[in-house]
């Protein structure tokens, strides 16, 4: 029993250690860091590099990869990337770090190179030494791990609480804007903060290698326990994360003394853990205050007054604050651009053959699929980071009911989107009292609950390959098959458009900017978001359900949930509200890695996911995407051409006029007062 | 303007709130308040800053529930209605920090309004229609239109109200709130943020409001010769309590709206006093 403890002490302090990164880096700039387990795969594979692959001893690449390259990281990170990020919306954040979070990987095994790598080393030099400390072993590497989170915590509170730099922090952490205000540079502190959060990451990240595994999954499950020990503490309180995630980490380790040895179930409890925690804290705090929301979590009045609401910001920021938009009800000229981008699309199954063909199929898979992105991040204003798990729900099932049942593939497809609706409606309705930070947690809490519990399972998983599924007979060839996932993408186009043109699409972005306004005007937010949660778990399902007949099989690893992250990177880097950005994201997903693998040398094989990151982290700086800077573009030479058509400017909006027209003479506004 | 007094005293009121009362763990926010708001009536509420207004504003619009007391609506309970029941009601209100939504125009702020008070259970329809193809029809075009003329907000009616100043936002979010058709309109400090014209404008507006269309007003501000010149009733409230009550002549003579609020002078010659 105390050699479990003593394992969960040292599985504790990694987990306490990147809590620490994650909730510095939250509570000083305001950005929960998505891309942590990145950085410290990066770090940690730079490390195994150094030592490893170069023979350098532990001291001297610790040094290197740990306390210069990780600061060096941060420093760059947050001078590129984060500090632009403050006052963004929740969205815009959570997508960049994604996207820093899908770049670093690939760009570590261009750097690093790309083998695999089956046992890294930890601190300790191998072989490693074991203690016996009361009739119990302990490996110096936990010895080490414990060491290393004392020195975290001692040294942290030292330089917190007695230094000048400590009382600056804090005082930003209370409230940013008024410690501007007192001569303080925030940005300064800022980036210190993201250089000793790297570095931290950086640490975890080695001391986890051992028993984790270097691999991105490995480190993406460290971030995953960072994540909950920072709900469980509000994402605010460092000593209350600190200590779940200590608590979390001996957990783990005790329960395995019940748990039975090299069973598949106990690895699925054990990896399940943070997930469990997650939901468990965030039921006690709905319990007690109906509502958990991350905007209380930082700041003072002056921040609260100056955060976006909505996407304010990213309005802002993309130009069209100053733009006269188009009607967003009616006919529109400007929707003929997806028009025209899906006519051309249409044109591709006739000239693509063989290879190419059967990538624009999955391509336009995809992009079904990307349009429940559209649906639910792009109308309804709701960070869901579980679509893949839909899509995989569309795609198990169809594979399930067709095979394992003999059904109609194409009625499977339908069925199992049905079933991924009630899914979608559930989440909904159970994240319809939470933040928006907190929405995009849980949601990723469920997708890698579906990834460890079910989809796993032996049989949807068949040692690796899956269910085989059989198209119907009139979609064996890959260009019946291309024109009708077309086909099923416009269709679903259509409807899509058509609600965000409607009433209730002018609804759902009024949920999306003003949820208060929005209530005391009428609206019903509960019946909105979950209308948009029900549509995109279709949506997403379905898309899903075209992959498995375009691939003739579902293989649950194609659709985790971190594989969905990587899908949300490249939408939105193409546009994340647009018709025809779904369109060609879809075909760039699946044509572009199809190009390099042909006509590149097979080392340049993880560039496109290193450009869909970056294309991602670009977000920060485009929030509308690729495809909407160019329709924007293309309407203000459209609008300058008919200026000068007409010799005459456009009449900027004046002063309101001092005379008082007919305020109240609009017919029907005495109907409710006289009744 | 008739005798507020006597009508208050012959008719059942709009929205009244009896004994309300609202706890922040140990600090009480509202204490026991009441409140009634006639139809046709400008009721005002003032007090100092921490007061508790903004506190009874959202226990009246049902953004909070009290701890105690209720809310009525043309005599119905609606204490523990939700905010989206009382808008359908006819229940509106503004905020003291604007809750527009940034993306949409000021012209679709207006089309939402009235589409949501004037037509019921459009998701399923919406859906399954072509609804969001067409044109809007001329009787909605013509009343829409009306009412951004009404507050001169045609200039900028295609523009997102995120481009727009603080007073212009506030304009808007007034003509939302009337768009709706509300009997009861809630307006929390509609004039800070406005100039001295458009200030004069939004005056008028309630006015009119108010005495050709019958709509209450129950108006949260902290310019007293707006609130003693407009006003029909006016409510103090200090530390959460209501301190006194009565018309406008009555409150600048009460002797404990002085001594805690007001001072010794004047209230009409003081405006601005928070």
């Amino acid at each position: 029993m105390l050699g479990y403890v003593f394992a969960g002490i040292a599985l504790g302090s990694i987990y306490a250690i990147a809590a620490s990164g994650l909730v510095v880096t939250y509570v000083a700039s305001g950005v929960l860091n998505f891309a942590f387990g990145s950085m410290a795969f990066f770090l940690a594979r730079f490390y195994y590099y150094l030592n490893s692959q170069e023979g350098w001893s532990q001291a001297p690449a610790a040094l290197v990869s740990i306390v210069l390259a990780g600061p060096a990281l941060g420093a760059l990170l947050y001078l590129l990337l984060f500090r632009h990020l403050r006052l963004a919306s929740s969205l815009i954040k959570i997508v960049s770090t994604i996207g820093v979070s899908v770049a670093l990987p690939p760009a570590a095994l261009l750097l690093f190179g790309n083998d695999t790598i089956s046992t890294a080393p930890g601190l300790a030099p191998t072989p490693v030494h074991v203690y016996t400390i009361f009739g119990a072993v302990a490996s110096l590497d936990q010895i080490i791990a414990f060491g290393c989170v004392l020195a975290v915590v001692l040294i942290g509170t030292a330089v917190m609480q007695l230094t000048k730099i400590g009382l600056r922090v804090r005082a930003m952490v209370d409230t940013p804007a008024m410690t501007s205000l007192s001569g303080v540079n925030p940005s300064a502190i800022s980036l210190g903060v993201w250089m000793v959060a790297t570095a931290l990451a950086g640490l975890a990240g080695v001391l986890a290698a051992p028993s984790s595994g270097l691999t991105p999954d490995g480190m993406t499950a460290l971030m995953a326990s960072g994540f909950a020990a920072l709900v469980a503490a509000r994402l605010r309180s460092i000593p209350a994360t600190v200590a779940v995630a200590m608590g979390m980490g001996i957990l783990t380790d005790v329960i395995q003394e019940w748990l039975p040895v090299n069973s598949s179930l106990t690895s699925a409890i054990l990896s399940s853990i943070p997930a469990f925690v997650i939901a468990v804290f965030l039921i006690i705090y709905l319990a007690f205050s109906r509502q958990v929301n991350e905007a209380a979590s930082t700041g003072g009045a002056l921040d609260r007054a100056i955060r976006p609401q909505g996407g304010a910001a990213d309005i802002a920021k993309s130009g069209a604050s100053t733009a006269v938009v188009a009607a967003r009800t009616g006919w529109s000229p400007y929707m003929l651009g997806p028009v025209v981008v899906i006519a051309l699309v249409a044109l591709l199954p006739i000239l693509l053959t063989g290879y190419w063909l059967t990538l624009l199929g999955t391509g336009l898979a995809f992009s079904v699929i990307f349009l429940s992105y559209t649906m639910v991040i792009g109308e309804g204003g709701m960070i869901w980071l579980c679509q893949a798990s839909f899509a995989a729900i569309g795609a198990i099932g169809t594979a399930q009911l067709a095979t394992v049942h003999g059904m109609n593939p194409l009625a499977a497809v339908v069925i199992s989107a049905l079933v991924a609706t009630v899914a979608g409606l559930v989440i909904g309705a159970l994240t319809i009292r939470l933040g928006n930070l907190y929405v995009a947690l849980v949601t990723l809490t469920f997708g890698l609950l579906a990834d460890t519990l079910i989809f796993t399972r032996n049989a949807f998983y068949q040692e690796g390959l899956g269910v085989q599924v059989s198209r119907p007979g009139f979609l064996l060839s890959d260009r019946a098959f291309s024109y009708f996932a077309l086909a099923v993408f416009i269709v679903i186009a259509v409807i899509v458009v058509n609600l965000r043109r409607s009433t209730t699409g002018l609804a759902l972005a009024a949920v999306r900017y003003s949820e208060p306004g929005a209530r005391t005007l009428g609206l019903s937010v509960l019946s909105l978001k979950l209308l948009v949660a029900g549509i995109a778990a279709f949506i997403a399902a379905i898309g899903g359900g075209l992959l498995a007949l375009n691939l003739d099989s579902a293989v649950p690893t194609a659709y985790t949930t971190f594989t969905g992250l990587i899908w949300m990177a490249v939408l939105v880097t193409v546009g994340l509200r647009s018709i025809a950005a779904a369109v060609l994201a879809g075909i760039a997903f699946t044509l572009l890695p199809g190009v390099f693998q042909t006509y590149l040398p097979a080392a340049w094989g993880n560039v496109p996911t290193l450009l869909f990151g970056l294309g991602a982290v670009l977000v920060a700086m485009n929030p509308d995407g690729q495809v909407a800077v160019t329709a924007r573009q293309l309407q203000t030479l459209v609008a300058r051409v008919a200026e000068r058509r007409r010799g005459a400017g456009t009449e900027p909006p004046g002063p309101v006029q001092p005379e008082i027209a007919a305020a109240v003479q609009v017919p029907g506004l005495a109907r409710k007062a006289g009744r | 303007m008739s005798d507020p007094s006597t009508a208050v005293a012959v008719t059942t009121p709009r929205l009244r709130c009896q004994d309300v009362t609202v706890r922040f763990g140990g600090v009480v926010a509202v204490n026991s308040v009441s409140i009634d708001i006639p139809p046709s009536r400008i009721v005002g509420l003032v007090g100092p800053n921490g007061a508790g207004k903004s506190t009874l504003f959202s226990v009246l619009s049902g953004l909070r529930h009290p701890n105690a007391g209720t809310v009525e609506f043309d005599g119905a309970d609606i204490t523990r209605a939700s905010a989206q029941h009382r808008a359908r009601l006819g229940l509106a209100r503004t905020f003291q920090h604007p809750e527009v939504f940034g993306g949409l125009t000021v012209r679709e702020h207006i089309i939402l309004a009235h589409r949501v008070s004037t037509r019921r259970s459009r998701i399923w329809s919406d859906m399954v229609t072509a609804r969001g193809f067409r044109r809007a029809d001329a009787e909605e075009n013509d009343r829409v239109s009306s009412l951004l003329e009404g507050l001169n907000l045609t200039r900028i009616a295609e523009q997102p109200v995120a481009a727009l100043s603080l007073g212009m936002t506030r304009l808007v979010e007034i003509a939302r709130a009337l768009a709706t058709n509300p009997a009861v309109l809630l307006l929390d400090e509609p004039s800070s943020g406005l100039d001295s014209r458009e200030t004069d404008q939004v005056i008028e507006v309630f006015r009119l409001a108010t005495e050709r269309r019958g709509v209450s007003l129950l108006l949260v501000e902290h310019d007293m010769s707006i609130v003693l010149g407009l006003c029909d009733q006016v409510h103090v409230l200090d530390f959460g309590v209501k301190i006194a009550a009565g018309t406008p002549d009555q409150i600048r003579a009460d002797p404990a709206v002085k001594a805690a609020y007001l001072g010794e002078e004047d209230p009409a010659e003081q405006g601005e006093v928070a």
